[in-house]
This record gives structure tokens, C-alpha cells and sequence, in this order.
């Protein structure tokens, strides 16, 4: 395997499984979060501000995953 | 009247639209026949200017980007002070109220306990700057290399996202002073553990502070940078796969990636307005 070749699949195995965690930790969350509101519709507002903190803090990882994937290709 | 002339502008600027696109196609016949992702993102100096020390002075598209969202705001903000004048409400002004108050109910009210009023100005600039650089970077602007139309954003370059993550760096660390007096630091600790570990919690803190300033500042440039990315993958469809009948299939599929990505600015302006807020009021509020 020549190196052009390497830095492709890398760059392609770290976006996917670094997609892998973000994306299973987003549907906890969100799953939670839905099923909150419906509990306690009142408190929807709350909720819905709090998911959306959590929903950036969480969807960072990824975006770290990407950033790597893009260093491979470009930089590396 | 009213109808008839709203018709006529709108024939006046598709005709527009038109003729710019046309006269950008007629001009250079042959032009772009390969497409390469990277080079919608490099940049290349419009107006070649000297630098000074390590700092490039050049005019590129980024920065003629963040100019365009300094006008559209200071437009938009002349706008509802004309119409804040008159008594009834125009559509606009209620879009405007809408878009302020999910500042100040939805950002700032939620998240901060004290200093909302000191703190509200900063993080709506914030969101109103992000999001309106977001949005102005989802209209193809002649910015390109030969002043071909192309798809950019402000925000999808790191350099500007970083200065937007410094801001709130330094107002979180100066509200926390200005609140807590030179305890601030101390209290990065929480005062009832045993004092080995009281240094430990207290080094990792300092290590999060500047790994929040990494994770706010690169969030946003890569969230644009993908979003843009794939808009340009999806538009350029006719020369990746040198048929048209690929493009025409996967128009479509376009179309609905744009109106995910103006969900996409919306979000990301609004999740760094309230990161911002809870960045600051966390400094305001501290744990004892």
C-alpha cells in the first residue's frame, strides 16, 4: 500500500468511526430530551435549551473526527 | 397596486439574476471543466497588500465576506430603527422582534442567573454576527477564482471562528474578575476537597478553559467547512461525474442539502450564543 493510498483510508476510517460515538451519545440525548418534554410539557422551554448545550457539546467530537480526517487528506 | 408592483421588481431581478449569470458564463466559455473540492476553500488575495510583521494584510474573499456581514447588520439594524417608528408593526419588524427576543428570552434569559443586562449585548451581537455570516455564505457570491460564483463563508475559515472564540475567552475571564475580585482563579477548585487533589481539579479546569475556547471556535468552522463542502460536491455534480444526467438526478438532492444547511446556520449561530452564555455566566455564578 503506498502512502496516498493509507492517508486516504485513514482519513476515511477516522470520520466514520469517529462519527460512531457522537452519533449513539446524539440519539441518547435526544431520545432523552423528546421523552422529557412529552413527560413534562411545561418545562418544554428548559429542556429544549439545555438539549441544545448538550447537542454542541456532543456533536464537537465529530466535528474533531473531521477536522483529522481533513488534516490527512490536505495536510499530512 | 401593491401586487403589481411587487411583481415588477421581482420580473426586474430575476432578469437580473439572469444577466449576471449569463454574462459569468458567456465570459470565459470552457472554464472550471474539473472540480477539486479543496480549492473552493484556499484563498487567494483579491487586493494584493503588504504585510506587516507575520500578519498578511490581504484583501481575500474571506475578509470582503465578514464585510458583507458587518453591512447587512448595520442595514438591518438602520431598518428597524425606521420602522420601530411607525405604529403598526411591518413584517419585517416582527421577524426582527422575533429573532431579538429568541436573544433575550431564549438565550440569555434561560441560561444566565445575574448580569443579564451587562452580558445581553455581547452574546446577541454574537449570534446576530454568526448568523447572519452564516446565512450570507448560502448565496453564491462571484468571490471565486476568475469571478466565477462559488459557495464561501466567513465562518468556515478558522481564523475567523477563532478571533469569534477569543472574544468569549476573554469576556468570560474578565466578567469572572470583575464579579469575584482575584478569588475567581482560586475558586476554580471546589474549597472543600483535600488539597492534592484540590490542585489536581484545579489544573484540569485551567486545561478545559482553553479546550473550550479549541472546541467553540473549531465546532463552528468545521460544522460550515462540511456544510459547504458537500453544497459545493452536490452542485458540481455535472463535473465530478461528467454527465448531466447524474446532475439532473442529483439536483434535487441539493436543493433539500440547502435547506438543511440553513437549519444547520440557524443551529450553529444559536448553540454559540448559548455556549457563549454559559461560558460567562459560569465565571459570574461560580461554585463555592
Amino acid at each position: 500500500m503506498d502512502a496516498e493510498a493509507a492517508k486516504l483510508l485513514g482519513a476515511g476510517i477516522a470520520m466514520g468511526v469517529g462519527a460512531l460515538g457522537p452519533g449513539i451519545g446524539l440519539g441518547m440525548l435526544l431520545g432523552k430530551a423528546y421523552e422529557s418534554i412529552a413527560r413534562q410539557p411545561e418545562v418544554a422551554g428548559d429542556i429544549r435549551t439545555n438539549m441544545f448545550i448538550g447537542i454542541g457539546v456532543t456533536e464537537a467530537v465529530a466535528l474533531y473526527a473531521f477536522v483529522v480526517a481533513l488534516i490527512l487528506i490536505f495536510v499530512a | 397596486m401593491m401586487k403589481r408592483k411587487r411583481l415588477i421588481w421581482a420580473f426586474v431581478a430575476i432578469i437580473a439574476l439572469a444577466a449576471v449569470i449569463g454574462i459569468d458564463v458567456l465570459k470565459e466559455p470552457g472554464q472550471a471543466e474539473e472540480f477539486e473540492i479543496a480549492e473552493e476553500f484556499e484563498l487567494h488575495p483579491i487586493i494584493e497588500l503588504p504585510s506587516i510583521g507575520p500578519f498578511d494584510l490581504s484583501i481575500t474573499k474571506a475578509v470582503v465576506y465578514l464585510w458583507l456581514t458587518a453591512a447587512v447588520l448595520i442595514v438591518f439594524a438602520l431598518l428597524v430603527r425606521r420602522s420601530l417608528k411607525r405604529e403598526t408593526p411591518s413584517r419585517f419588524r416582527v421577524m426582527m422582534e422575533l429573532l431579538y427576543s429568541l436573544a433575550h428570552d431564549g438565550i440569555v434569559g434561560a441560561v444566565m442567573k445575574s448580569g443579564r443586562a451587562t452580558w445581553f449585548p455581547y452574546i446577541a451581537s454574537a449570534f446576530f454576527f454568526v448568523l447572519t455570516a452564516n446565512l450570507l455564505g448560502l448565496i453564491p457570491l462571484p468571490l471565486a477564482e476568475h469571478n466565477q460564483f462559488g459557495f464561501y463563508t466567513a465562518t468556515a475559515n478558522l481564523y475567523v471562528t477563532l478571533a469569534l472564540a477569543l472574544c468569549t475567552f476573554v469576556f468570560t475571564h474578565y466578567a469572572g474578575l470583575r464579579q469575584n475580585g482575584p478569588r475567581y482563579f482560586v475558586n476554580w477548585a471546589p474549597s472543600s476537597a483535600p488539597p492534592v487533589l484540590k490542585q489536581l481539579i484545579w489544573v484540569i479546569h485551567a486545561v478545559s478553559e482553553v479546550f473550550r475556547l479549541v472546541s467553540l471556535a473549531v465546532r463552528l468552522f468545521a460544522n460550515m467547512l462540511a456544510g459547504h463542502a458537500i453544497l459545493a460536491v452536490f452542485f458540481a455534480m455535472a463535473l465530478i461525474f461528467q454527465s448531466y444526467l447524474a446532475a439532473v438526478v442529483l439536483q434535487g438532492a441539493s436543493v433539500l442539502i440547502y435547506m438543511f444547511e440553513i437549519f444547520v446556520a440557524f443551529i450553529q449561530a444559536f448553540i454559540f450564543a448559548i455556549l457563549s452564555a454559559v461560558y460567562i455566566s459560569g465565571a459570574l455564578d461560580q461554585e463555592h
